[in-house]
């Protein structure tokens, strides 16, 4: 008494893997324990609806294994990752060899230079200039503004001589130019003023007559011209006089034959009324 | 299924041998990875790289007795591999995870395909679907323990062989992994009347 078949247990003999003892020992718990034999049940019956899951039906596809023969040295991983680096250096060796490639560490400078190398220039030692005096300096800018005096005084007297010639010429020119012009204006004489003077006058005469001619031509024209609309007015005028009274002596003549058919009219109906008056007196 | 000669040989590279091996155990292997994921593609997957690595690796085979188990490990750590990438590719939409009905139940109950009247679901589905879709709802554990002890036959001790665990350990998996089936197939509806059995 006291043994509970467990779940190890329980699946054990459900599967059939119990043997000897234990299987007579998870028997006796399935007899006395009726929740754990229903339990058992379940678990069989869901293992056999488990087993209507089928096998599927598949064709073994061709298995290619590679060479399983071990690789060779040169086909390590490590190996070719020596001989890259190796073959990188030497490619970089060559191409410094052939470029003249120089790399070179002196005085705290790393120096990379292709081709030879350069030499170094010759050094020019500049000595320095004796020392001057103020005395000596102040003399040498006195003499050089003395030379400087000098020839700008020079300068100005040149130039002074240049104006003073270039102005006397320009004077002598313009005297000549205003006494030839004095001379030919005096050369004129009296008779030609007279003929052009006269010459202007006749032109003046002839151009007055003519404007003359021509406004009094333009003139009657324009007022016979004027007269002749004038008449023109007059006329239309009076037809239009004459047109509004023959309208209105029509009005009128319409309005008076109205006026009599209206009292026709009138004096018709006052008889016929006065007529019916007495035929119905007569008749009560 | 195979004699030992049969082994020796493959494992001293005879080709002709490895082709035997492999001729009599594919299906075996193709059956277990394709109840393990419910997936051809993935099934033929694991099938290729368990063979590929049998051949490879047979002449470290120590035991030739423990082929099947050895060959089982093998098929094995595939599926947790190909599973471990199914479940790093795999994109959900946030309605399909915020689902209070997927909550609790699979993923593929609650799709559209869901029918509660179970003599109607037995006529759009087959019993087999059933019961493998719900294998899928177990733990990955469990479902290596009940494929390898319902389907391949494999013993207890051979199971703890393959995954490297005590034999009491697989016998605990195997039985809370029948539970959980047991329950799946209830929630569903899937009992002794839908389909002739009971459960």
């Amino acid at each position: 008494m006291g043994y509970k078949a467990s779940e190890q247990d329980l699946m054990a003999y459900l599967y059939g893997e119990l043997e000897g003892k234990e299987k007579e020992m998870v028997e006796q718990y399935l007899l006395e324990n009726a929740d754990a034999r229903l339990e058992l049940e379940k678990l069989k019956q869901l293992r056999h609806a488990l087993g209507q899951i089928k096998d599927k039906e598949v064709i073994a596809p061709p298995i290619f294994v590679g060479d399983s023969r071990p690789p060779f040295i040169w086909n390590a991983p490590y190996f070719k990752t020596i001989v890259s680096i190796a073959a990188s250096l030497l490619i970089v060796m060559l191409v410094g060899r052939l470029s003249g490639l120089q790399i070179g560490y002196a005085d705290n400078e790393l120096r990379m230079s292709f081709g030879k190398p350069a030499q170094p220039r010759e050094t020019v030692t500049v000595r320095p200039a004796e020392s001057l005096t103020s005395a000596t300096v102040q003399q040498m800018i006195n003499t050089s503004l003395q030379q400087n005096n000098l020839a700008m005084q020079e300068s100005w007297a040149e130039t002074q001589k240049k104006l003073d010639e270039s102005i006397v010429k320009n004077l002598a020119s313009n005297s000549a130019k205003i006494d030839n012009l004095v001379k030919a204006s005096s050369a004129a004489s009296q008779q030609q003023i007279r003929d052009f003077v006269s010459t202007i006058q006749a032109e003046n005469v002839q151009a007055v007559k003519s404007y003359f001619q021509l406004s009094s031509a333009e003139q009657k024209q324009y007022v016979e011209s004027l007269l002749v609309d004038f008449a023109k007015y007059l006329q239309q005028q009076r037809n239009d006089d004459l047109q509004v009274v023959q309208t209105q002596l029509n009005s009128l003549q319409q309005n008076t034959n109205t006026f009599k058919q209206e009292t026709e009219q009138i004096l018709t109906s006052i008889i016929s009324s006065v007529g019916n008056n007495n035929s119905q007196g007569t008749k009560y | 299924m195979h004699s030992d000669n049969l082994i020796a040989r493959a494992k001293e590279g005879d080709q002709n041998a490895q082709g035997k091996v492999v001729q009599l155990w594919y299906k075996r292997i193709y059956n277990f990875s394709f109840k393990f994921f419910l997936n051809h593609d993935l099934a033929m997957e694991v099938s290729q790289k368990t063979f590929i690595s049998m051949c490879k690796n047979l002449p470290a085979l120590q035991d030739n007795a423990r082929f099947k188990s050895w060959l089982y490990k093998i098929a094995v750590n595939y599926c947790r591999e190909e599973s471990r990438k199914k479940k790093s590719n795999r994109s959900l939409s946030f309605d399909l995870v915020w689902n209070r009905e997927a909550e609790d139940s699979p993923q593929w109950e609650s799709s559209g395909h869901r029918i509660d009247d179970p003599e109607r679901q037995l006529q759009h589905r087959e019993l087999a679907d059933v019961l493998q879709e719900a294998l899928m709802e177990i733990n990955e554990e469990q479902r290596e323990v009940v494929i390898m002890k319902e389907y391949e036959g494999l013993k207890f001790r051979e199971i703890a062989e393959v995954l490297n665990i005590s034999e009491n350990t697989v016998k605990s998996r195997m039985y809370y992994g029948l539970d959980g089936l047991r329950k799946v197939l209830e929630r569903k509806n899937i009992n002794k009347e839908t389909i002739g059995y009971g459960i």
